[in-house]
């Protein structure tokens, strides 16, 4: 992997103020999930404004695959075309009177066709599952779909890099679950993803490099259980440590397990407690996982499926498969950590169906191949119909 | 949250109609209103007006009646002021208060009467766009009749960031209230300026950061707001034009015929 953002010894101070940047060295990999943790006024906003030249640092450099940024304005369009900035707030980024003329800015300003722009922001609307909102005003949205057209306006540029400040902010549990599955979503199309976000919880699940803040200065980066398990640096950086991290630390404190270090998920600490307590278990019927694409098979298809006695819990993963089972009213028991979920009902004997859009199929079974490598059960993932024919097609 | 006019507008009967032809349709009505000598045809514009408006356009009625309250208490006290200090002719009724005489004359009478049937003509007519053309719609019709792009950007962009406003004011409102901002007259009168003044602070700051944000995309002073337009009937031109005629008919066939 090839760095794709550096910040090379970045100093920055507000108008004759303290540096809020003491020297911050970062370097970050291309297709990357990283959330950025500190405190309050760590300098995590000032350091995501001078990854796309809005700030410029007063010593050091920012470099883009390699190449260090200029502030001309040239080079300006093009880094900001490149790498795009989601505010925390959507009210400051919404300015257009319609969702679609605050979408087509973007795309516009680059000096796209009309066709293109067109093209563009119905791609980006169908993305983040807002198609047909196009006409409405933006004080007619929620909260939660205020952010979806604040990153659907990022997304219509197509950059490589998105950078969102606390995409959470502000949602409820349910709505922000379902932004971090689509940046999940558009990290396994190849897209970088930055956040910077307060939430251990998130970031411990979600990202796998975790830079971490301190006073104007990166204290460590390091993949998240590495960072959480360390507890002086995370009371220093007046953090906690996520909850799966201190059950399993207080349950190896009791002598209950063992193991080198914390659980990722839910998934892994059920697990670990499992085997330490009961051994290895011989499970005789495990669930199954069907995986369906939901671009590619018929909804006739997978409501046949859903009939069939054997499947016992729906799930729905990507923009397009959840804006899919809305339509084809189909009954979703799962719209956020889908694989997961379906892993852990696998594991009682009970079977998923994972509706997936067209391109999560391979994310999902190498996530569920991988589980089945390190805790040594055969989990059975079915792909249907024209799934399993497209996926073939490929091999 | 309030209901606004607004929210109307964007979902009404009436709302995939072109915005040409209600157009059309509510500043004819207006300028019959205001050109017709008696209060027969700008009474004729109300009625059919709150007709469609609460009939068709299907706006609740309760909504609309007070909303219709505003103008007419308005037009109800002019209209007074105008009907005793106006006029010759002989005294319709009369009465003296401290030994003064204040007198309603015929002609002072009659020019009332007109008074408060334009104005409720007039506003029926306005409410009647206010309530079925969202103002996106208004703003594409601006554009294609020419008029300037740097007073429509502004005007979208003001449109757009009163509801941001809206929501702060209500904010900071309910956040006085809730701390007896609003306990007397004089506390009252010091929180309103409070409030006026942190929220012209903070549009300065939401301009601040809108400008950043608009950098971040790659803003470079050209703002190219893309619309999307709408198709006019000529089914609906047909039928505004025949209303128009016949609001017109009943403003000139009436126009030697007062009412007192």
């Amino acid at each position: 992997m090839t760095a794709i953002l550096e910040a090379r010894n970045i100093h920055h101070a507000y108008q004759d103020g303290p540096e809020s940047l003491k020297g911050v060295d970062v370097s970050i990999d291309q297709g990357r999930k990283i959330a950025l943790v500190g405190p309050n006024g760590a300098g995590k906003s000032t350091l995501m404004l001078m990854f796309n030249g809005i700030l410029r640092p007063s010593r050091g450099e920012i470099a883009f695959k390699g190449m260090p940024l200029k502030y001309d304005s040239r080079s300006l369009r093009e880094i900001r075309g490149k790498v795009g900035m989601v505010f925390q707030n959507p009210d400051d980024q919404i300015f257009a009177p319609t969702v679609y003329q605050d979408i087509a800015f973007g795309p516009s300003n680059l000096g796209f066709s009309k066709e293109k722009i067109d093209r563009y922001v119905s791609y980006a609307l169908s993305y983040v599952g807002l198609s047909g909102y196009e006409k409405r005003p933006p004080h007619h949205l929620s909260g939660g779909e205020k952010k979806r057209v604040a990153i659907a306006g990022v997304l219509a540029m197509e950059p490589e890099v998105m950078i969102l400040d606390e995409p959470t902010s502000n949602l409820d549990p349910a709505s922000s679950e379902e932004i971090m599955d689509m940046l999940d979503e558009l990290n396994c199309g190849r897209k970088t993803i930055i956040i910077s976000t307060h939430d251990v919880e998130l970031a411990y699940r979600w990202a796998d490099l975790v830079l971490l803040m301190e006073n104007g200065g990166l204290l460590r980066s390091g993949p998240p259980a590495e960072i959480f398990s360390d507890q002086d640096l995370v009371a220093r950086a007046r953090m906690k440590p996520p909850l799966i991290v201190e059950i399993y630390r207080e349950l190896a404190l009791r002598g209950v397990l063992n193991g080198q270090s914390p659980p990722e998920n839910v998934v892994g600490l059920t697990d670990l407690i499992e085997t330490c307590a009961r051994g290895r278990v011989k499970r005789d019927r495990l669930g199954r996982i069907y995986l369906c694409n939901a671009e590619r098979s018929p909804p006739e298809e997978i409501r046949a499926l859903i009939r069939r006695a054997d499947v016992d819990y729906v799930g729905a993963m990507g923009s397009s498969a959840k804006v899919m089972a809305e339509r084809e009213k189909i009954r979703l028991d799962f719209t956020y950590g889908v694989i997961d979920k379906s892993i852990l009902k696998a594991l009682v004997g009970r079977s998923t169906l994972l509706i997936t859009s067209g391109g999560m199929v391979d994310h999902a079974l190498r996530r569920v191949e991988a589980y089945s490598r390190e805790a040594g059960v055969r989990l059975d993932v079915q792909l249907m119909g024209r799934t399993a024919e497209h996926e073939d097609g490929k091999r | 949250m309030h209901t606004l006019l607004d929210d109307y507008a964007q979902c009404n009967a009436l709302k995939d109609v072109s915005p040409k032809v209600k157009l059309l349709l509510g500043l004819g009505s207006i300028l019959i209103c205001i050109s017709s000598s008696t209060p027969a045809a700008p009474l004729f514009v109300a009625v059919s007006m709150s007709v469609i408006i609460v009939g068709i356009a299907r706006v609740p009625v309760r909504f609309y009646a007070k909303l219709l309250l505003i103008p007419l208490s308005f037009a109800l006290l002019s209209s007074a002021v105008v009907a005793f200090m106006h006029g010759t002719g002989t005294p319709v009724f009369s009465l003296s208060v401290l030994g003064l005489d204040l007198s309603v004359r015929d002609d002072g009478a009659r020019l009332a009467a007109l008074l408060i049937a334009r104005t409720l003509g007039g506003m029926c007519s306005l409410f009647f766009i206010a309530l079925t053309t969202p103002m996106i719609e208004i703003f594409s019709v601006l554009k294609s009749i020419r008029v300037p792009e740097v007073l429509l950007e502004l005007s979208m962009m003001i449109y757009r960031y009163i509801f941001v406003f809206l929501d702060q004011a209500a904010m900071i409102h309910n956040a006085q209230t809730m701390r007896l901002g609003d306990s007397s007259l004089r506390t009252s009168v010091n929180s309103f300026a409070m409030l006026c003044s942190v929220l012209f602070l903070q549009a300065w700051e939401q301009g601040e950061r809108l400008i950043v944000a608009m950098d971040a995309r790659c803003y470079d002073g050209r703002l190219d707001l893309l619309h999307q337009s709408s198709r006019t009937s000529a089914r609906s031109v047909m039928i505004v034009l025949a209303y128009l005629s016949v609001a017109l008919a009943v403003a000139v066939l009436t126009r030697e015929y007062q009412l007192l």
